[in-house]
Protein backbone atom coordinates (compact mmCIF):
# COMPACT_ATOMS: atom_id res chain seq x y z
CA UNK A 1 0.00 0.00 0.00
CA UNK A 2 1.54 3.54 -0.55
CA UNK A 3 1.33 6.42 1.42
CA UNK A 4 -0.01 8.49 -1.20
CA UNK A 5 -2.39 10.64 0.13
CA UNK A 6 0.97 11.86 2.46
CA UNK A 7 3.40 11.25 0.34
CA UNK A 8 5.90 13.87 2.03
CA UNK A 9 6.78 11.31 4.85
CA UNK A 10 10.37 9.98 4.04
CA UNK A 11 10.00 6.49 6.32
CA UNK A 12 10.76 3.08 4.91
CA UNK A 13 8.48 0.57 5.59
CA UNK A 14 10.61 -1.02 8.63
CA UNK A 15 11.02 2.40 10.16
CA UNK A 16 7.67 3.05 9.94
CA UNK A 17 6.65 0.00 11.66
CA UNK A 18 9.19 0.74 14.25
CA UNK A 19 7.78 3.92 14.70
CA UNK A 20 4.45 3.03 15.09
CA UNK A 21 5.17 0.21 17.59
CA UNK A 22 6.69 2.60 19.63
CA UNK A 23 4.17 4.69 19.16
CA UNK A 24 1.40 2.49 20.46
CA UNK A 25 3.86 1.01 22.96
CA UNK A 26 3.29 -2.22 21.99
CA UNK A 27 5.82 -4.92 22.09
CA UNK A 28 6.89 -7.54 19.55
CA UNK A 29 4.56 -9.97 20.92
CA UNK A 30 1.28 -7.95 21.59
CA UNK A 31 1.42 -6.52 18.08
CA UNK A 32 -0.49 -8.66 15.66
CA UNK A 33 1.04 -10.94 12.64
CA UNK A 34 0.97 -10.92 9.00
CA UNK A 35 -1.84 -9.48 7.04
CA UNK A 36 -3.27 -7.78 10.22
CA UNK A 37 -0.25 -6.15 11.18
CA UNK A 38 0.30 -4.62 7.72
CA UNK A 39 -2.66 -3.24 7.76
CA UNK A 40 -2.48 -1.61 11.31
CA UNK A 41 0.79 0.15 10.41
CA UNK A 42 -0.63 1.01 7.09
CA UNK A 43 -3.59 2.98 8.50
CA UNK A 44 -1.58 3.73 11.55
CA UNK A 45 1.66 5.29 9.72
CA UNK A 46 -1.31 7.28 7.60
CA UNK A 47 -3.66 8.52 10.42
CA UNK A 48 -0.50 9.60 12.35
CA UNK A 49 0.78 11.93 9.72
CA UNK A 50 -2.99 12.95 9.18
CA UNK A 51 -3.25 14.09 12.75
CA UNK A 52 0.32 15.82 12.90
CA UNK A 53 -0.92 17.51 9.80
CA UNK A 54 -4.21 18.91 11.26
CA UNK A 55 -3.52 19.16 14.87
CA UNK A 56 -2.16 22.90 15.02
CA UNK A 57 -4.79 24.18 12.86
CA UNK A 58 -7.41 22.56 14.54
CA UNK A 59 -6.26 23.25 18.06
CA UNK A 60 -6.04 27.25 16.43
CA UNK A 61 -9.79 26.73 15.02
CA UNK A 62 -11.05 25.18 18.21
CA UNK A 63 -9.11 27.75 20.14
CA UNK A 64 -10.98 30.98 17.55
CA UNK A 65 -14.17 29.13 18.50
CA UNK A 66 -14.16 28.48 22.43
CA UNK A 67 -11.71 30.78 23.52
CA UNK A 68 -9.59 28.90 25.96
CA UNK A 69 -6.35 26.83 25.34
CA UNK A 70 -7.19 24.49 27.87
CA UNK A 71 -10.54 23.25 26.48
CA UNK A 72 -9.15 23.88 23.01
CA UNK A 73 -6.87 21.40 23.68
CA UNK A 74 -8.68 19.13 25.06
CA UNK A 75 -11.12 19.48 22.39
CA UNK A 76 -9.01 18.60 19.42
CA UNK A 77 -7.85 15.68 21.48
CA UNK A 78 -11.27 14.51 21.97
CA UNK A 79 -11.62 14.56 18.41
CA UNK A 80 -8.40 12.79 17.33
CA UNK A 81 -9.14 9.77 19.74
CA UNK A 82 -12.56 9.66 18.40
CA UNK A 83 -11.37 9.91 14.77
CA UNK A 84 -8.68 7.11 15.58
CA UNK A 85 -11.78 4.82 17.58
CA UNK A 86 -14.17 5.18 14.66
CA UNK A 87 -12.96 5.61 11.47
CA UNK A 88 -9.24 4.77 11.46
CA UNK A 89 -10.54 1.85 8.56
CA UNK A 90 -12.29 4.35 6.32
CA UNK A 91 -10.27 5.47 3.37
CA UNK A 92 -8.02 8.37 4.38
CA UNK A 93 -9.47 10.92 1.90
CA UNK A 94 -12.54 10.92 4.32
CA UNK A 95 -10.36 11.73 7.64
CA UNK A 96 -10.55 15.15 7.07
CA UNK A 97 -14.29 16.44 6.56
CA UNK A 98 -15.18 13.20 9.21
CA UNK A 99 -12.32 14.86 11.82
CA UNK A 100 -14.07 18.80 11.44
CA UNK A 101 -17.43 17.48 11.89
CA UNK A 102 -16.34 15.64 15.22
CA UNK A 103 -14.31 18.75 16.16
CA UNK A 104 -17.02 20.96 15.41
CA UNK A 105 -19.69 18.77 17.64
CA UNK A 106 -17.27 18.91 20.64
CA UNK A 107 -17.18 22.82 19.98
CA UNK A 108 -20.18 23.27 19.98
CA UNK A 109 -20.72 21.09 22.93
CA UNK A 110 -18.45 23.08 24.98
CA UNK A 111 -20.08 25.68 23.82
CA UNK A 112 -23.58 24.90 25.30
CA UNK A 113 -22.31 24.08 28.71
CA UNK A 114 -20.26 27.81 28.68
CA UNK A 115 -23.96 28.89 27.78
CA UNK A 116 -25.49 26.81 30.85
CA UNK A 117 -22.95 27.85 33.25
CA UNK A 118 -22.94 31.54 32.62
CA UNK A 119 -27.11 31.70 32.96
CA UNK A 120 -26.66 29.48 36.21
CA UNK A 121 -23.59 32.62 37.00
CA UNK A 122 -26.38 35.72 36.07
CA UNK A 123 -29.16 33.49 37.68
CA UNK A 124 -26.83 34.31 41.43
CA UNK A 125 -25.90 37.67 39.57
CA UNK A 126 -21.99 36.76 39.39
CA UNK A 127 -22.12 38.39 35.76
CA UNK A 128 -21.73 42.25 35.47
CA UNK A 129 -24.95 43.67 32.80
CA UNK A 130 -22.51 45.91 30.64
CA UNK A 131 -21.66 44.03 26.99
CA UNK A 132 -18.00 43.43 25.91
CA UNK A 133 -17.43 44.54 22.60
CA UNK A 134 -14.13 41.60 21.71
CA UNK A 135 -13.69 43.79 17.89
CA UNK A 136 -13.58 47.16 19.97
CA UNK A 137 -11.49 46.24 21.87
CA UNK A 138 -8.95 44.82 20.32
CA UNK A 139 -6.03 46.70 19.39
CA UNK A 140 -5.55 48.06 16.24
CA UNK A 141 -2.78 46.50 14.12
CA UNK A 142 0.32 49.44 13.25
CA UNK A 143 -0.74 51.06 10.16
CA UNK A 144 2.90 52.42 9.00
CA UNK A 145 4.16 49.08 8.02
CA UNK A 146 1.46 46.37 6.02
CA UNK A 147 3.86 43.88 5.26
CA UNK A 148 4.74 43.06 8.53
CA UNK A 149 0.96 43.70 9.26
CA UNK A 150 0.25 40.59 7.61
CA UNK A 151 1.46 38.18 9.79
CA UNK A 152 1.72 40.01 13.40
CA UNK A 153 -0.17 38.81 16.35
CA UNK A 154 -2.60 41.39 16.28
CA UNK A 155 -3.93 41.19 13.18
CA UNK A 156 -4.18 37.57 14.07
CA UNK A 157 -5.77 38.64 17.35
CA UNK A 158 -8.06 41.23 15.33
CA UNK A 159 -9.61 38.00 13.23
CA UNK A 160 -10.20 35.63 16.29
CA UNK A 161 -12.00 38.14 17.72
CA UNK A 162 -13.93 39.41 14.69
CA UNK A 163 -14.74 35.42 14.40
CA UNK A 164 -15.66 35.21 18.11
CA UNK A 165 -18.67 37.65 17.10
CA UNK A 166 -20.20 35.73 14.38
CA UNK A 167 -22.73 33.80 14.05
CA UNK A 168 -21.83 29.61 15.14
CA UNK A 169 -22.54 28.65 11.49
CA UNK A 170 -20.78 30.97 9.86
CA UNK A 171 -17.77 30.77 12.00
CA UNK A 172 -17.83 27.58 11.23
CA UNK A 173 -17.97 27.83 7.43
CA UNK A 174 -15.49 30.56 7.49
CA UNK A 175 -12.71 28.55 9.92
CA UNK A 176 -13.45 25.26 7.21
CA UNK A 177 -12.97 26.94 4.39
CA UNK A 178 -10.82 29.48 4.59
CA UNK A 179 -8.50 27.97 7.35
CA UNK A 180 -8.52 24.42 6.35
CA UNK A 181 -8.97 24.71 2.96
CA UNK A 182 -11.89 22.14 3.02
CA UNK A 183 -13.72 22.36 -0.28
CA UNK A 184 -17.50 23.01 -0.48
CA UNK A 185 -18.57 19.53 -0.23
CA UNK A 186 -15.93 18.64 2.69
CA UNK A 187 -17.13 21.43 4.74
CA UNK A 188 -20.57 20.68 3.82
CA UNK A 189 -20.07 16.93 5.26
CA UNK A 190 -18.21 18.57 7.89
CA UNK A 191 -20.86 20.30 8.89
CA UNK A 192 -24.07 18.18 8.65
CA UNK A 193 -25.93 20.74 5.71
CA UNK A 194 -25.99 21.08 2.27
CA UNK A 195 -23.67 22.21 -0.14
CA UNK A 196 -25.71 25.46 -1.00
CA UNK A 197 -26.05 26.11 3.05
CA UNK A 198 -21.99 26.34 3.32
CA UNK A 199 -21.86 29.05 0.77
CA UNK A 200 -24.29 31.03 2.09
CA UNK A 201 -23.30 30.45 5.40
CA UNK A 202 -19.28 31.48 3.87
CA UNK A 203 -20.57 34.27 2.00
CA UNK A 204 -21.81 36.18 4.97
CA UNK A 205 -19.35 35.31 6.79
CA UNK A 206 -16.61 36.98 4.74
CA UNK A 207 -18.71 39.86 4.30
CA UNK A 208 -19.26 40.51 8.11
CA UNK A 209 -15.71 40.14 8.54
CA UNK A 210 -15.25 42.28 6.03
CA UNK A 211 -17.04 45.04 7.57
CA UNK A 212 -15.87 44.15 11.33
CA UNK A 213 -11.91 44.46 10.42
CA UNK A 214 -12.46 47.76 8.23
CA UNK A 215 -13.75 49.49 10.79
CA UNK A 216 -10.68 48.01 12.81
CA UNK A 217 -7.51 49.15 10.77
CA UNK A 218 -5.99 48.95 7.42
CA UNK A 219 -4.75 45.90 7.70
CA UNK A 220 -8.01 44.40 6.20
CA UNK A 221 -8.98 46.87 3.84
CA UNK A 222 -8.56 47.18 0.45
CA UNK B 1 -21.91 40.76 -7.68
CA UNK B 2 -19.76 43.09 -9.48
CA UNK B 3 -16.52 42.10 -10.61
CA UNK B 4 -14.51 44.13 -8.27
CA UNK B 5 -16.72 43.28 -5.26
CA UNK B 6 -15.47 39.33 -6.02
CA UNK B 7 -11.84 40.56 -6.35
CA UNK B 8 -12.17 42.47 -2.91
CA UNK B 9 -13.69 39.44 -1.31
CA UNK B 10 -10.85 36.83 -2.74
CA UNK B 11 -8.15 39.62 -1.93
CA UNK B 12 -9.74 39.65 1.80
CA UNK B 13 -9.81 35.61 2.01
CA UNK B 14 -6.16 35.63 1.02
CA UNK B 15 -5.14 37.40 3.75
CA UNK B 16 -7.30 35.78 6.38
CA UNK B 17 -5.98 32.85 5.28
CA UNK B 18 -2.30 34.01 4.98
CA UNK B 19 -2.40 35.77 8.61
CA UNK B 20 -4.40 32.66 9.95
CA UNK B 21 -0.97 30.28 8.08
CA UNK B 22 1.49 32.59 9.97
CA UNK B 23 -0.67 32.60 13.73
CA UNK B 24 0.68 28.88 13.83
CA UNK B 25 3.83 29.43 13.75
CA UNK B 26 3.29 31.31 17.08
CA UNK B 27 2.27 28.64 18.64
CA UNK B 28 3.96 28.23 22.05
CA UNK B 29 6.06 24.75 23.08
CA UNK B 30 4.05 24.07 25.70
CA UNK B 31 0.88 23.83 23.32
CA UNK B 32 2.82 21.98 21.00
CA UNK B 33 3.77 19.14 23.23
CA UNK B 34 0.48 18.85 24.58
CA UNK B 35 -0.53 18.39 20.78
CA UNK B 36 2.02 15.38 20.49
CA UNK B 37 0.53 14.07 23.09
CA UNK B 38 -2.66 14.68 22.70
CA UNK B 39 -2.14 12.83 19.30
CA UNK B 40 0.19 9.76 21.10
CA UNK B 41 -3.16 9.41 23.26
CA UNK B 42 -5.20 9.28 19.82
CA UNK B 43 -2.91 6.27 18.61
CA UNK B 44 -2.82 4.34 21.15
CA UNK B 45 -6.56 3.44 20.03
CA UNK B 46 -5.28 1.10 17.58
CA UNK B 47 -3.16 -1.17 19.82
CA UNK B 48 -4.88 -4.61 20.09
CA UNK B 49 -5.35 -4.24 23.83
CA UNK B 50 -7.49 -1.02 23.36
CA UNK B 51 -9.43 -2.89 20.25
CA UNK B 52 -9.64 -5.71 22.74
CA UNK B 53 -11.08 -3.50 25.90
CA UNK B 54 -13.21 -1.97 23.03
CA UNK B 55 -14.52 -5.49 22.07
CA UNK B 56 -15.09 -6.44 25.43
CA UNK B 57 -16.83 -3.42 26.80
CA UNK B 58 -19.40 -2.78 24.28
CA UNK B 59 -20.15 -5.50 21.89
CA UNK B 60 -20.23 -8.05 23.82
CA UNK B 61 -23.59 -7.34 25.81
CA UNK B 62 -25.64 -7.63 22.36
CA UNK B 63 -23.65 -10.80 22.20
CA UNK B 64 -24.52 -12.50 25.44
CA UNK B 65 -27.75 -11.73 25.44
CA UNK B 66 -27.98 -13.07 22.19
CA UNK B 67 -26.32 -16.16 23.40
CA UNK B 68 -28.52 -16.54 26.19
CA UNK B 69 -31.37 -15.91 23.76
CA UNK B 70 -30.83 -18.63 21.42
CA UNK B 71 -29.78 -20.96 24.61
CA UNK B 72 -33.27 -20.03 25.70
CA UNK B 73 -35.11 -20.82 22.47
CA UNK B 74 -33.54 -24.20 22.28
CA UNK B 75 -34.84 -25.46 25.75
CA UNK B 76 -38.54 -23.99 24.99
CA UNK B 77 -38.55 -25.80 21.79
CA UNK B 78 -37.22 -29.08 23.21
CA UNK B 79 -40.27 -28.81 25.24
CA UNK B 80 -42.49 -28.96 22.97
CA UNK B 81 -40.58 -32.74 22.23
CA UNK B 82 -42.62 -35.39 23.36
CA UNK B 83 -40.03 -37.61 24.16
CA UNK B 84 -38.26 -35.45 27.11
CA UNK B 85 -37.55 -37.11 30.52
CA UNK B 86 -40.21 -35.86 32.82
CA UNK B 87 -37.03 -34.61 35.34
CA UNK B 88 -35.43 -32.83 32.22
CA UNK B 89 -38.89 -30.75 31.87
CA UNK B 90 -39.13 -29.89 35.28
CA UNK B 91 -35.96 -28.23 35.44
CA UNK B 92 -36.42 -26.12 32.41
CA UNK B 93 -37.98 -23.26 34.30
CA UNK B 94 -35.10 -23.36 37.16
CA UNK B 95 -32.86 -23.34 33.66
CA UNK B 96 -34.56 -20.65 32.50
CA UNK B 97 -34.07 -18.61 35.81
CA UNK B 98 -29.97 -19.68 35.85
CA UNK B 99 -29.72 -18.41 31.97
CA UNK B 100 -31.44 -15.06 32.53
CA UNK B 101 -29.49 -14.24 35.61
CA UNK B 102 -25.73 -12.20 35.14
CA UNK B 103 -23.87 -15.42 35.51
CA UNK B 104 -24.81 -17.01 32.67
CA UNK B 105 -22.02 -16.75 30.66
CA UNK B 106 -19.66 -17.84 33.32
CA UNK B 107 -21.87 -21.09 33.88
CA UNK B 108 -21.50 -22.28 30.15
CA UNK B 109 -17.88 -22.21 30.46
CA UNK B 110 -17.84 -24.50 33.13
CA UNK B 111 -20.79 -26.38 31.99
CA UNK B 112 -18.59 -29.90 32.73
CA UNK B 113 -18.24 -28.92 35.56
CA UNK B 114 -22.22 -28.28 36.37
CA UNK B 115 -22.80 -31.97 34.85
CA UNK B 116 -19.64 -33.77 36.83
CA UNK B 117 -21.79 -32.06 39.85
CA UNK B 118 -24.94 -33.07 39.09
CA UNK B 119 -23.50 -36.38 37.89
CA UNK B 120 -22.52 -36.80 42.23
CA UNK B 121 -24.97 -39.27 43.89
CA UNK B 122 -25.99 -37.10 46.39
CA UNK B 123 -26.99 -34.19 44.21
CA UNK B 124 -28.27 -36.39 42.15
CA UNK B 125 -30.57 -38.06 44.91
CA UNK B 126 -31.84 -34.84 45.78
CA UNK B 127 -32.13 -35.31 49.37
CA UNK B 128 -28.82 -33.61 50.61
CA UNK B 129 -29.90 -31.07 52.97
CA UNK B 130 -28.38 -27.47 52.65
CA UNK B 131 -26.93 -27.96 56.40
CA UNK B 132 -24.88 -30.97 56.08
CA UNK B 133 -23.63 -29.74 52.93
CA UNK B 134 -22.12 -27.36 54.04
CA UNK B 135 -20.73 -28.94 56.81
CA UNK B 136 -17.84 -30.89 55.10
CA UNK B 137 -15.47 -28.50 57.33
CA UNK B 138 -15.66 -28.95 61.05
Amino acid sequence: MTLNAYHDIELTRSQGAALMGLALGMTDREFPTDLAREDTLDSGIQIEAFLRDVETRAFRIASVSVRDRDEALDIVQDAMISLVRRYARRPSEEWRPLFYRILQNRIRDSQRRRTVRSRVMSFFGGIDGDEYDPVAEAPAPQADNPLDQLVNADAMRALEQALFVLPARQREAFTMRNFEGLDVAQTAIAMGCTQGSVKTHYSRAVHRLRELLEEHGEEYRQ
Amino acid sequence: MSESNLQTDRDFEKRTKQIFDSSLGEIDAATRSRLTQARHRALQELAPSSAGRAFWNRPFAPAGALAAAVLVAILVLSQREPAIEPGLQAAAPADLEILLGEEELEMLEELEFYAWLEAQPEFASGDAEPSSAGDGVG
